[in-house]
């Protein structure tokens, strides 16, 4: 479902992306981890036909990204890293305009919206400004306006940062369900915890290079202590006037 | 006093920070236009853009303290009370209305005069501090339209609104019609003159129709299965929605034709030099020349549909719809970059 080979991303000298190569099978749930600034969201932006690739090739969906952009936006849905809200839309507005322009009918869009509004907690909220919204709020509504147009893969760049915990194991058993139904799922994140219970595929990349790629099943250890052994230990620095008496 | 006095500083360098986006108006065609060519008529342009300009200006300057963090800080009552007392004095209006006062009290303007500006800077302090005031619940109210962009028009709808060119407008249009409706002749010319000058104090908007998307906006645009033109004619539709009912009291067929005329030159910077702009703030355009043309342009399209046939508007829709083409396409690349 979505295949990419020797994928390189440069920006002037600095290469965020270094061919990677792998592919994601219809229905899995791949999480795709790594540091900040490791090139996660330039691969995810590369995927959805964001942004160029400087070499390589991208398929998702059987549909070359490069040629077929406008056709592949019509099968995939994004929570992009930004979010991608209007300030001068509504919650509401934001799934409506979804349903709108992928073409889902007018009653079809209403209900879809009151369902997710309702599964995502959003109810409260339907009516409030993206400007007015909490982060959390304005993450689940880019969540549902990924959800909304029924897509055949769903692009997610941390999708369960800032969640409340009852909404983020929303989150979770929806795309279970919908990974099930064949929708591929192809997320980043930092809460390893999450991504242990769901993910069926791990890639790991650090500097832009892939340092693993395997099922989830064949992990030789937790997910926690293989990351910080492949791609990040923790630096712990002592703060010596955190806690003593002179202020 | 010290932690006053530090809160005070702080606030102060907001505050001048947030008054230097007032200098969005020395590229604004509306200004650049009347403050060069139009000088004969200066005293009644800057009595407009005056008026415009008190509301944002008049805000309570101990609103840029997020309230959270005001009831953090370990300030006890009496401080709480010199912050209130002093904080308007940041307002560099405070000082311009107490100067005001003492030039009305030896006679040097009238009474009046000062009572009007007082006023209106008393009711835009007490507004910006009245919570459930605000713009967004006037949005709500925004209509809707038919076709796919519906919400695309609305927003973009919003955002034009919470700039201060469309206020500008709105006074020039709505001064006109109440001066007709008062049974007052007005000279044909007129008609053409402020005409030009509504559009005029739109068209700088037309040159920097993305900016006030943000990047969360242009991110999306990105991800919507819609071609640039589209993006393009949501964005059109909204200045059309707004620039030719502002010009029915005037000469509409001279007001559409010059709005297109805007849009069509519009467009390239819009595409190409993408321009951050803040709400309640003028407009600016990418640049003087720019501007000059733009308005030129405007004014020849507008004579001539005045003056000969209100036909040649199709002409400036043939214009604009080349210019939708052309730059909807180089919005298609530009997406994808």
């Amino acid at each position: 479902m979505i295949s990419c080979r020797n994928l390189t991303r440069r920006f002037g000298d600095f290469t965020a992306v270094d061919s990677l190569t792998f592919e994601v099978a219809e229905g899995a749930i791949c999480a795709f981890l790594g540091p900040n600034g490791a090139g996660k969201s330039t691969t995810v932006k590369m995927l959805t036909g964001l942004l160029p690739p400087s070499s390589g090739e991208i398929e998702v969906c059987g549909l070359d990204v490069k040629s077929n952009a406008l056709e592949l936006k019509r099968r995939i849905g994004v929570l992009p890293e930004d979010l991608g809200l209007f300030d001068d839309l509504t919650v509401e507005e934001h799934l409506l305009l979804t349903g709108d322009v992928y073409g889902v009918g007018r009653s079809e869009t209403r209900r879809r919206t009151d369902q997710l509004l309702h599964a995502l907690s959003l109810e409260h909220g339907r009516h409030t400004f993206a400007a007015s919204c909490s982060h959390g709020m304005r993450k689940k509504t880019a969540f549902a306006m990924a959800l909304l147009p029924n897509p055949r893969v769903l692009f997610l760049d941390e999708p369960f940062e800032a969640i409340d915990p009852v909404t983020s194991k929303i989150m979770r058993d929806l795309l279970q369900s919908v990974a099930r139904r064949g929708v591929t799922v192809f997320l980043t994140s930092h809460i390893l915890l999450v991504v242990e219970q769901i993910a069926t595929r791990l890639i790991m990349i650090r500097k832009g290079k892939i340092v693993w790629n395997s099922p989830t099943a064949e992990l030789p250890q937790s997910l926690e202590q293989h990351y910080f052994d492949l791609v990040e230990a923790p630096v712990v620095e002592e703060l010596e006037w955190l806690g003593s008496r002179r202020s | 006093m010290a932690r006053v006095a530090a809160i005070l500083k702080a606030l102060g360098k907001a505050y001048r920070r947030d008054q230097k986006s007032l200098e969005s108006i020395a590229g604004n065609n509306f200004f650049i236009v009347t403050a060069l060519l139009l000088q004969s008529a200066g005293a009644f342009v800057y009595l407009i853009i005056g008026l415009v300009l008190l509301f944002p200006l008049s805000t309570d300057p101990l609103r840029k303290v997020p309230a959270s963090r005001l009831g953090q800080w370990p300030l006890d009552r009496r401080d709480y009370w010199m912050l209130r007392a002093l904080s308007p004095w940041v307002n560099p209006l405070s000082w311009a209305i107490a100067g005001l006062a003492l030039w009305a009290a030896r006679g040097k303007v009238t009474l009046g005069l000062w009572a009007l500006v007082a006023g209106l800077f008393a009711a835009g302090f007490l507004l910006s501090d009245l919570p459930g005031i605000s713009a967004q619940s006037l949005w709500r109210m925004v209509p809707h339209f038919p076709g796919p962009l519906n919400q695309l028009v609305r927003k973009n709808l919003r955002e034009m609104l919470s700039t201060l060119d469309f206020y500008c407008a709105l006074i020039l249009s709505v001064c006109t019609l109440a001066y007709r409706l008062a049974g007052m002749p007005l000279p044909r010319e007129a008609f053409l003159a402020v005409t030009v000058l509504v559009i005029l104090a739109l068209s700088s908007y037309a040159q920097c129709l993305f900016g006030l998307d943000g990047r969360g906006g242009m991110a999306r645009y990105g991800l919507l299965p819609v071609r640039g033109w589209q993006l393009l004619a949501a964005k059109d539709a909204a200045f059309l929605l707004v620039a030719i009912p502002l010009s029915l009291p005037l000469s509409p067929p001279a007001g559409a034709g010059a709005a297109l005329v805007a849009l069509a030159m519009g467009h390239d910077p819009s595409v190409n030099r993408v321009r951050a702009q803040t709400r309640w703030r003028f407009s600016t355009g990418s640049s003087v020349i720019f501007g000059f043309l733009q308005a030129a342009l405007m004014t020849m399209a507008a004579s001539a549909i005045f003056f000969n046939s209100r036909w040649l508007v199709l002409g400036c829709a043939a214009a604009w719809a080349a210019s939708l083409t052309w730059y909807g396409r180089r919005m298609d690349e530009l997406l994808r970059a």
